[in-house]
């Protein structure tokens, strides 16, 4: 009897969202390699919000106080100039943006626009600070993360400033 | 259609207003409880199953502790209550008594000496209802009390995140990131100033109540009781406790001045324990309100909705001037738009 049901009671015992989040946001660059543990205390952490199509969710220049991380749906990072709209990078489910206000406080650098309806979850800075002031491991491995990919657009900052340097063909000797 | 609905709620609301002091009392007890739900949460246990076994385990702890602090709260408690009649007509015979010896020496001060005697007679017996029907009045107020404010939290605790999201699908995109911030930082500051303030009315009750039990005060437990409660109260607080416990002495024979200058030391003393070794590490940084500002709500606040209000008054202040500074910080940088532009762009 209670071998038959405890399963079933174990299954509504736990909170679907709460269980859905943790594995996706394992898939999620920035927290790769965090034990489910430790994704068990992240994921409450996050908000969630539905975007329609075209909402800002943030602009250039808007102070950084948040990480968002796509659920569903599509986000283009893109720069508005005087010249027209440049877009940088379209984003899909389990990608982060924003993570820059996790480290600094200077104003956002891109415009993030939704393509897609979808749903996004959001980390408020102070909320992240305290969960890497409680667990080292979380700060490590999420600073490894951020690392690697600080390195990863570091050495493609090095090849376009390369790449703008070098002469051209018809210019060289 | 707006301005209906906020028409609507806000009729709601006044209607409703009986029922603003339970809510109220649910959330500071919602608050209170909210760790140990964030804890389940971060198993993914389902909030419902999650606050029911929370219940549980408290009405565990409550019939335990009812068990072993109740008989004796109820025995002091009961004596008290039998033997106020005696003391008070003994401390009003007295009281006469030092009055009238005051104005048969200085008659000069004749006039300003309050007249009708009955002091404490006044001051107790008369407060306490008399009429049976008024007394089971009070008796329905205390179980309505005991029934809504847990019944009203379960909601809160288990309800809370979805009425965030709701809020949060609301608002323009724009504000979604200020608001986020605002009520993380007010919700992280209301939650740890009453968590720190019950936590210190545990640490005053019980260094009340054993002070007490030590320099012979009778009715320790109930004093004691009664001290971390008001302690919730600042400033007003401790000079309640203290002048209950003094009270009690001027009713005890044989205790005379000797007890009364016992307890004011006695209570100075557990205040400084309390200032420099529990509030660090109970309320600690929860709060940042000037002094002054602190004095200023809990003396608005007891002006709007008496205790209530000087209770209440810290958490509301804290809200205001932290809802405050988290705008003017979001202007400043606002103002100085100057954002770093990367090239390649992998972060942002």
């Amino acid at each position: 009897m209670l071998e038959e049901h405890l399963p079933r009671w174990l299954r509504w015992a736990e909170d679907p969202e709460l269980a859905r989040r943790a594995p996706f946001l394992a898939r999620a660059p920035l927290f790769a390699g965090l034990p489910r543990r430790l994704l068990g205390r992240l994921a409450p952490r996050f908000f969630e919000k539905t975007y329609h199509p075209g909402e800002i969710v943030f602009h250039e220049g808007d102070p950084g106080r948040a990480l968002f991380v796509v659920l569903e749906g599509a986000v283009e990072i893109i720069q508005i100039s005087a010249q027209g709209e440049y877009l940088l990078r379209t984003l899909g489910p389990g990608d982060a943006f924003g993570e820059l206000a996790l480290v600094d406080d200077f104003p956002r650098s891109a415009t993030a626009r939704v393509a897609n309806p979808g749903r996004l979850l959001i980390l408020y800075k102070s909320d992240f600070d305290a969960l890497m002031e409680g667990n080292a491991r979380i700060a490590m491995v999420v600073m490894r993360n951020l690392s690697r990919m600080l390195a990863v657009y570091a050495r493609r900052t090095s090849v376009l400033a390369e790449s703008a340097n070098r002469p051209s063909r018809e210019e060289a000797p | 259609m707006g301005w209906i609905v906020t028409a609507g709620i806000l009729t709601l609301v006044w209607l409703a207003r009986g029922l603003m002091l339970p809510i109220l009392l649910a959330a500071m007890l919602a608050y209170l409880l909210g760790p140990a739900i964030i804890w389940t949460d971060t198993l993914a246990i389902r909030r419902t199953v999650a606050v029911a076994m929370l219940y549980v385990v408290i009405i565990t702890v409550l019939v335990v502790a009812g068990y072993l602090l109740g008989p004796g709260l109820f025995a002091e408690a009961s004596t008290l209550i039998d033997r106020l009649p005696t003391l008070t007509q003994k401390a009003d015979a007295g009281l006469d008594a030092a009055v009238r010896e005051l104005g048969e020496s200085a008659p000069a001060l004749r006039r300003l000496l309050p007249e009708g005697g009955q002091w404490m007679q006044r001051f107790i017996l008369d407060r306490a209802p008399s009429d049976p029907t008024e007394l089971f009045q009070h008796a329905g107020h205390l179980f309505l009390f005991t029934i809504l404010v847990p019944f009203f939290a379960f909601f809160f605790l288990r309800d809370m995140h979805r009425l965030i999201a709701l809020a949060l699908n609301r608002l323009p995109p724009q504000h979604v990131e200020t608001s986020v911030a605002v009520w993380r930082e007010l919700n992280g500051a209301i939650g740890r100033y009453i968590r720190g303030v019950v936590l210190d009315g545990l640490a005053v009750g019980t260094l009340a109540a054993i002070g007490l039990w030590a320099v012979g005060v009778p009715y320790p437990l109930l004093l004691g009781a009664f001290a971390g409660v008001a302690n919730m109260v600042p400033f007003v607080g401790p000079l309640l406790s203290a002048g209950a416990a003094a009270l009690v002495i001027v009713l005890t024979p044989g205790q005379g001045l000797a007890g009364i200058v016992r307890v004011v030391l006695l209570f100075l003393v557990i205040k400084v324990v309390d200032d420099t070794l529990v509030q660090p590490f109970t309320i600690g940084g929860s709060v940042h309100l000037h002094p002054a500002l602190l004095l200023g709500s809990v003396v608005v606040g007891n002006h709007a909705l008496g205790i209530l209000g000087m209770i209440v008054a810290v958490p509301v202040a804290t809200v205001l001037q932290e809802t405050t500074r988290l705008l003017l910080e979001h202007r400043r940088v606002l103002a100085r738009r100057e954002p770093r532009r990367l090239p390649g762009h992998l972060v942002v």
